[in-house]
């Protein structure tokens, strides 16, 4: 009787035990809910993604960063990385053309190998390989009104992405570039032009700002590593994706802004530096510094 | 993209059993006209400039008539023009969403008799909302009357105002009748730089050029005042913005308008970058007698999609490169003639042919269809250009069945397939549209009759049954920058192998020199 009691707690400890490992690591969250909204896109919304294509982008994203991984001896676990990078592109850019898709994957995570200052990568992944797809191939496009805006799944979107941001120490990152842009609109789009609020709400019931907001700016590993100056970084992005979205009629503003607010982030980390992120904290020996992070 | 296409075709001629080729023959279209209160408009975006052509189907007496739009900069006298209203009606008819046919063949013998059919569509008269105008003097309302012309047989004025209730009561002292809720409309628009351009009918210049100054003399018919076509006006303008202010347009008028959206770019597909922009459903299998009520059938179609988009979404009808020299097919089938330059140039498309007489190839056509609310759209809509390149149409499928004996083998099996495509068309309709479709039993009762054996129904057709098909990608090689994205790719994999030398050479020679002497 004993003995089946002792075994029965042993596998409850094990599962329990493997749920903080799995919990831990709040890159498993990323992909869980990554893939949710691309199901919800498929489903709901008739986007028109094939599952080979999406097969092929996230082959793509692992491979490279497998090969990466090997060339510079880092840490597997990376691979998680790289998985959420893709499913970023899945749900981010469009192409008639399955290759550009593949190589905007390439390129995202080969940026983060090849385009590093003190041990960290200056963009942001997908941002990056987005912006250069974009760029370069003329045939690659964001589509900001993909996501409607059905008031349950952008409220989904803001619940889980904000669990995230909690579990990585970014909520302020999000809540600050919303909340400002929310301000600066809020006086532009009401106060001065006497537009009614539900003009305002319509223009932050966006998929993709939010999307923007909670999956991509908020990127611990490319954002600033002190808080002070993430709020202040926030709050130029804002004004920046403020100005841009009103005076230069470019829809996608936050994603270009990000792109060009690179250096902005190198010169804060030395201004207030402060200690970088990491994916899972190291609690063994101090030694172990090659990053955990690709 | 090009996948689907083919997955889509097979899909078509399983279907249709014994159905010809990938062709068909048009029978019905939906035009514009089946929907209540809908405008039109042509969209040409070439960079920064757009032209926007806006379809007057006023009918009234024409000294009601008025326009208010708001555009982004004041125009010159050669940015507005007058264009014949048989551009829409071209450009509708080209876009619209086609019936097409196919016909079996009779398995027990083997010969093919087409017999062409065409029906028309049940068409529901529009209804007009009007606001009516008359010129006369000025005070200071802190407007401004930027620009003055007379283009034809309109009267246009480009007004600049500091302040709404200015405007608006301008705008009534000049007789022109604005809605009670437009000032509140009005006020974003002036904060927003935008000018306002005002339009009015001179009845003389109109009398002049249609010619009827002289029979008005004669004939006092109070009928022939109201005019039922006045051409539509076309503006140009520089300026980032690419949007349509449907707000405006909203202040005097209760519950859900149509728009359609005719777009002309180099590069692609038109899309909305504040609302989601969605296919309407196409390429289904729908019962015969669809053919003599197709309009409704559209109309109760568009209803349901719209319905389940949460009124909110944009439907793509029809997207395709129409350039004069593009190889290909440009719809399948075609329910009009395809533009011509002519029309392009109408409509402002103009590189449609470059200086050296040479017609472009790449004038890509957009249609989308809108219908909002103010409830479900509070955002005037604006637009992107994107590279989306991939062709659309929105299109229903008949299939006429073989005639004549069916008693053979052959025919048993055809009319059990047959008893079983035309359940199925059934539901497809009923999913599409709402319509009860239990009512049409006959419609399957039909061929059922003429299987003599009910056996054969259980039947499973080998040939029938779905194969799995190897998902084939597209040849990218025919895709733009084919050759820079393979550059890229191997720049890459030339870093990676770079990157791996410089390592394992560091580590030799770290190696190196440890080793003890």
């Amino acid at each position: 009787m004993s003995q089946v009691a002792t075994t029965d707690s042993s596998i409850i400890g094990s599962i329990v035990e493997g749920f903080k490992k799995v919990t831990q690591d709040a890159r498993h969250f990323q992909i869980a809910y990554l893939s949710l909204f691309l199901g919800y896109g498929i489903m709901k919304l008739n986007w028109e993604i094939l599952p080979i294509e999406i097969f092929i982008i996230l082959s793509t994203s692992v491979l490279t960063q497998f090969i990466w991984l090997k060339i510079t001896g880092g840490k597997m676990s990376g691979l998680k990385s790289a998985l959420i990078t893709g499913l970023g592109i899945c749900l981010i850019l469009h192409s008639d053309s399955i290759l550009t898709l593949s190589v905007a994957a390439v390129i995202s995570i080969s940026s983060k190998f090849l385009i590093k200052i003190k041990n960290k990568h200056l963009f942001n992944p997908n941002n990056f390989g987005i912006i250069i797809s974009i760029l370069i191939f003329q045939d690659a496009w964001i589509s900001p009104g993909q996501w409607g805006s059905d008031a349950m799944f952008l409220f989904g979107i803001s619940i889980l992405g904000g669990f995230i941001l909690f579990k990585v120490n970014r909520l302020e990152t999000g809540l600050v570039f919303l909340g400002t842009l929310f301000a600066l609109e809020y006086l532009r789009t009401v106060a001065y032009q006497g537009w009614e609020m539900d003009v305002l709400m319509h223009k932050f019931s966006s998929g993709t700002l939010l999307l923007f907001s909670f999956f991509m700016i908020t990127d611990p590993m490319t954002t600033p590593n002190s808080r002070r100056s993430r709020i202040i970084w926030s709050i130029v992005l804002a004004g920046l994706t403020f100005f841009l979205s009103n005076w230069i009629q470019l829809y996608t503003a936050p994603i270009w802004v990000l792109f060009f607010m690179a250096p902005l982030t190198v010169l804060l980390d030395k201004i207030y530096p402060a200690k970088k992120f990491e994916w899972i904290k190291e609690k063994e020996s101090p030694n172990n510094q090659i990053s955990i992070n690709n | 993209m090009k996948l689907r296409k083919v997955l889509v075709a097979l899909l078509i001629s399983s279907i249709s059993i014994t159905g010809f080729s990938f062709c068909g023959f048009y029978v019905a279209k939906a035009d514009a006209k089946l929907f209540n209160k809908t405008s039109q408009v042509i969209l040409v975006r070439d960079g920064d400039k757009t032209t926007v052509t806006m379809s007057n189907d006023f009918s009234g007496e024409v000294k009601d008539f008025a326009m208010v739009v708001p555009v982004p900069s004041v125009l010159k006298r050669e940015d507005i023009r007058v264009v014949p209203g048989s551009l829409f009606t071209k450009l509708d008819a080209y876009s619209g969403p086609r019936l097409v046919e196919y016909y079996d063949q009779n398995p027990c013998y083997n010969y093919n008799d087409m017999i062409i059919e065409t029906a028309s569509s049940d068409r529901i008269p529009r209804m007009n909302k009007s606001t009516s105008v008359d010129n006369s003097n000025r005070k200071d309302y802190g407007v401004t009357i930027e620009a003055q012309y007379s283009v034809e047989e309109y009267d246009i004025l480009i007004l600049s105002a500091k302040e709404s209730t200015g405007l608006k009561e301008w705008l009534i002292d000049n007789e022109y009748q604005i809605p009670v809720s437009a000032e509140e409309v009005l006020e974003p628009y002036i904060k927003n730089d935008m000018k306002f351009f005002v339009v009015k009918v001179n009845v003389e210049k109109l009398d002049e050029i249609s010619g009827m100054g002289n029979v008005n003399k004669y004939i006092d018919d109070p009928g022939l005042k109201k005019v039922k076509n006045l051409r539509p006006l076309q503006i140009t303008y520089t300026s980032p913005k690419f949007m349509l202010p449907i707000r405006l347009g909203m202040a005097n008028a209760n519950g859900d308008q149509d728009m359609i959206v005719y777009a002309f770019t180099r590069e692609g597909r038109v899309e909305c970058t504040n609302y989601r922009t969605t296919k309407i459903p196409t390429d289904k299998n729908v019962p015969l007698f669809v053919r003599e009520k197709f309009g409704k059938f559209y109309v109760d179609l568009f209803e349901k999609a719209h319905m389940r988009e949460d009124k909110e979404a944009i439907f793509l009808e029809y997207a395709w490169n129409i350039a004069p020299t593009f190889p290909g097919v440009k719809c399948d089938p075609c329910v009009g003639p395809p533009p011509i330059y002519s029309d392009f140039q109408q409509a402002g498309v103009d590189w449609a042919i470059n200086q050296n007489n040479q017609a472009a190839s790449d004038v890509f056509f957009t249609r989308l269809h809108v219908r909002y609310s103010r409830d479900t759209h509070p955002q005037d809509l604006l637009f992107h250009v994107t590279p989306n390149k991939e062709h659309f149409q929105a299109r229903y499928i008949l299939t006429n069945p073989a005639t004549g004996d069916l008693s053979c083998d052959d025919g048993q099996k055809y009319c059990a397939n047959l008893v079983k495509n035309r359940a199925n068309e059934l539901e497809t309709l009923k999913d599409l549209t709402s319509w009860n479709t239990s009512q049409y039993a006959d419609y399957v009762k039909e061929y059922y009759d003429k299987i003599e054996d009910k056996k054969i129904l259980y039947e499973i057709d080998e040939n029938n049954k779905k194969n799995f098909v190897i998902p084939v990608l597209p040849d990218e090689t025919i895709k733009p920058n084919f050759g820079l994205k393979i550059i890229v790719l191997s720049s890459i994999l030339a870093l990676m192998l770079i990157v791996a030398m410089i390592r394992s050479a560091r580590t030799y020679f770290f190696w190196f020199n440890r080793m003890p002497v």
